[in-house]
């Protein structure tokens, strides 16, 4: 992770080094406003496990800054801004470890009225979902989320160029990633899972290794969406090029080594108001690219998914939203002949509902959250209820907890169990 | 050469004579249709219909202008005097007068919001669409919201105090004239989601600038006031610049102060579209 920072940090700066004359702040321009925050992060842990401690699974401080600075010569034709934001981690947990993690550091221009252009690190998002993805293929960090960090940790930022096109007849988005990025996972040291290798719930004894793909200029992933809006209707088509965010194939058995599969996602949404309320609909193809006959026992194969949601605002500041998610594996029965007698076997559906309340009180500075995932036929449960409070407008104070249950241990959220927990939080906004 | 000359300069002379007798002319003409038109207006002032008043008061309070923009300082007190502020930088467009509009509110503070950016289009006749983009996430959320009467963010001013009730969801009745001002009082035609019986609301004569408004709950009993504090003449629009909303129940209130408005600047309709949501116009945003 350090090494990844380092070696962005230094593409970036080589990239900008012929330009930095051209955007160096004289002394008569005003210095940017520089905001951010500073955090305190506690998690108690509920249960028992094999991770490195057994009293919590959270333990840290930080201090995010974030500038935003728009340069009088470097590129000022095109309207361009230079964003950076980046948090400085103290992290008890693991025995007062430092880090500096680059959010985003980006320059954003445009070229003409109708492109702009957003290149170095950043965050992308799209899609219709609620903490659930379909064509939002870009890397999260779900070690952040089960062990309670704010939302804006779910996402990770990955290194790379968007560039996006509006027109009357359909926007374009172009994204293309050089540098591959996964998902941030357990792996046993914080939180612990199911490792297959193992062959149960894992803390410090894992061994599995995830093997990325390659640093190479043709492991580059790109991603398209076409976007409209008709009337008040949001309509969208995605295309994706690369590969899992997840490490859903294995590479050498014997050597525990998982790796990245390649995958390509065509996917379509629709998202507008209907019943009082707002609904989406988003649907995708997940074509498996290293296994499009479905019959390789090591590597996942294609599945379609399908998500609907809808949100209504019930008044008094209570707003109540719902999803259904439905995903299939593709070529089942190909994959249940692969299979060998003491494999796992994967069902072929997997149906997930889930539920947000939300109520503001007190002038909206009391927030009580409460967010559900369910799935009947995983039969695993993720309760994440929130109570947070704004002090004043600078200090708001967060008490949360992820209450997670499963029958299985190697369900989505059945292998999460054992990390359940109830974290505290409090943030200094500057 | 020179022959020609003359020629042209008398010519010159000619239509600059034409021009200024076509002038006269024009001026004279335009003193009429303005003076003709005020005189109208005074006549018409005084048996104008309430739906008049009332129809001049909403353009006069929401619509001024085909655009705009303002910073807004928002200035919450509790009950227990506990303050808090926002501020932010609000864009709006009519699509038309009276009617539909587009909204952009891009947020300073407090820090915890900062760069968020709230997007409505408001409709006559149908649910308003709302978005909030969050920066930190690079999303974009549909913010279903049918509880017009629900705080905005959490101030003592409801959305439809920023952005207008349809003056076609109550009723409007002229009770009498006080202070210069027309008094009014309105009955919610539908009074489902509504937490006020009715209110009344006074509108000033000279300028249509619709200058207090108090809620009366099903008791009888008056339970807010939303009242101008300021009013500037702004490019010739009459305009609050400062505006208090008080809640007597719980005793909190909020003041809004409005900075470095501008009307008629032009705002493309693109800007009210994703894309800005997604990259701010640092033209409108940038202090």
């Amino acid at each position: 992770m350090k090494k990844r920072i380092f070696v962005s940090l230094l593409l970036i700066i080589t990239l900008f080094w012929p330009f930095s004359s051209l955007w160096a702040i004289t002394i008569n321009d005003k210095l940017p406003d520089v905001h951010g925050f500073l955090e305190f992060d506690y998690g108690y842990k509920l249960k028992n496990d094999t991770t490195k401690k057994n009293e919590y699974n959270m333990l840290e401080q930080r201090l995010q800054l974030k500038t935003r600075y728009y340069p009088k010569r470097f590129l000022a034709d095109w309207n361009s801004e230079i964003f950076f934001r980046g948090d400085f981690v103290l992290d008890e947990y693991f025995g007062g470890e430092t880090a500096f993690d680059l959010r985003e550091f980006y320059t954003q221009f445009s070229p003409a009225t109708s492109v702009d252009v957003k290149l170095g690190r950043q965050i992308f998002t799209w899609g219709t979902g609620d903490y659930l993805f379909i064509n939002d293929v870009f890397p999260k960090d779900y070690v952040s989320f089960f062990a309670g960090r704010d939302d804006e940790y779910l996402k990770v930022p990955s290194d790379g160029l968007r560039i996006s096109f509006y027109n009357d007849i359909a926007n374009a988005d172009v994204v293309v990633i050089p540098t591959f990025q996964p998902n941030i996972i357990p792996k046993g040291d914080r939180l612990s899972f199911f490792d297959s290798f193992q062959g149960g719930i894992a803390g410090r004894n894992s061994e599995r290794r995830l093997v990325e793909p390659p640093k190479q200029l043709n492991n580059t992933e790109y991603a398209l969406r076409l976007h409209r809006t008709v009337s008040n209707y949001e309509t969208a088509l995605y295309y994706f090029y690369g590969f899992y965010e997840m490490p859903r194939g294995y590479l050498n058995e014997a050597n525990r080594e998982l790796f990245y599969p390649a995958l390509n996602v065509y996917g379509a949404s629709l998202r507008g108001p209907i019943l009082e309320g707002i609904g989406n609909i988003e649907i995708g193809y997940y074509d498996s690219r290293n296994n499009r006959k479905g019959n390789d026992r090591l590597i996942q194969n294609s599945s379609f998914k399908l998500l609907t949601g809808y949100e209504k605002d019930m008044g008094n500041d209570f707003r109540i939203g719902v999803q259904y998610l439905y995903e299939q594996t593709l070529d089942y029965r190909n994959y249940k002949e692969a299979l060998l007698t003491q494999d796992f076997r994967w069902d072929e559906r997997r149906h997930l509902v889930t539920l947000r309340l939300t109520k503001l009180l007190w002038n909206q500075t009391l927030h009580l959250g409460f967010f559900t995932f369910y799935s009947p036929s995983d039969e695993d449960t993720y309760l994440r209820p929130t109570i947070s409070y704004d002090v004043n407008d600078h200090l708001t104070t967060t008490l949360g907890a992820n209450l997670i249950w499963g029958k299985d241990e190697i369900t989505e959220f059945g292998q999460m169990e054992r990390n359940s927990n109830i974290y505290f939080r409090m943030r200094y906004n500057f | 050469m020179i022959g020609k000359s003359i020629f042209t300069s008398s010519e010159e002379c000619l239509i600059s004579y034409r021009l200024k007798q076509y002038q006269g002319f024009l001026m004279g003409f335009i003193v009429v249709l303005l003076l003709s038109f005020f005189n109208v207006g005074a006549v018409n002032a005084e048996n104008l219909t309430v739906q008049e008043i009332v129809e001049k008061a909403n353009n006069v309070a929401y619509y001024e202008g085909q655009d705009g923009t303002a910073e807004v300082n928002m200035a919450i007190t509790d009950s227990q005097g506990r303050k808090r502020v926002r501020e932010f930088t609000i864009l709006r467009k009519d699509v038309a007068d009276g009617g539909e509009q587009k909204f952009y509110i891009y947020f300073y503070k407090p820090e915890d919001v900062r760069d968020m950016v709230y997007m409505v289009w408001k409709h006559t006749t149908k649910e308003d669409d709302r978005w909030l983009y969050l920066p930190a996430l690079d999303l974009v959320r549909r913010i279903a919201a049918s509880d017009k009467r629900s705080s905005f963010v959490g101030s003592h001013f409801v959305y439809e105090d920023v952005s207008g009730r349809g003056i076609n969801e109550d009723t409007h009745e002229l009770v009498g004239e006080e202070n210069n001002c027309y008094k009014i009082k309105n009955v919610p035609k539908n009074k489902k989601n509504i937490n006020f019986d009715y209110y009344y609301i006074w509108i000033r004569k000279d300028n249509f600038i619709p200058i207090k408004t108090e809620y009366y709950d099903s008791h009888g009993k008056k339970y807010r006031i939303i009242e101008g504090l300021k009013v500037e003449n702004i490019q010739g629009y009459p305009t609050i610049i400062e505006m208090k909303a008080e809640d007597l129940n719980s005793g909190g209130n909020t003041v809004i102060t409005y900075k470095k408005i501008k009307y008629n600047i032009g705002l493309t309709d693109d800007i009210f579209t994703e894309r800005y949501l997604r990259r701010p116009p640092a033209q409108w945003i940038k202090r």
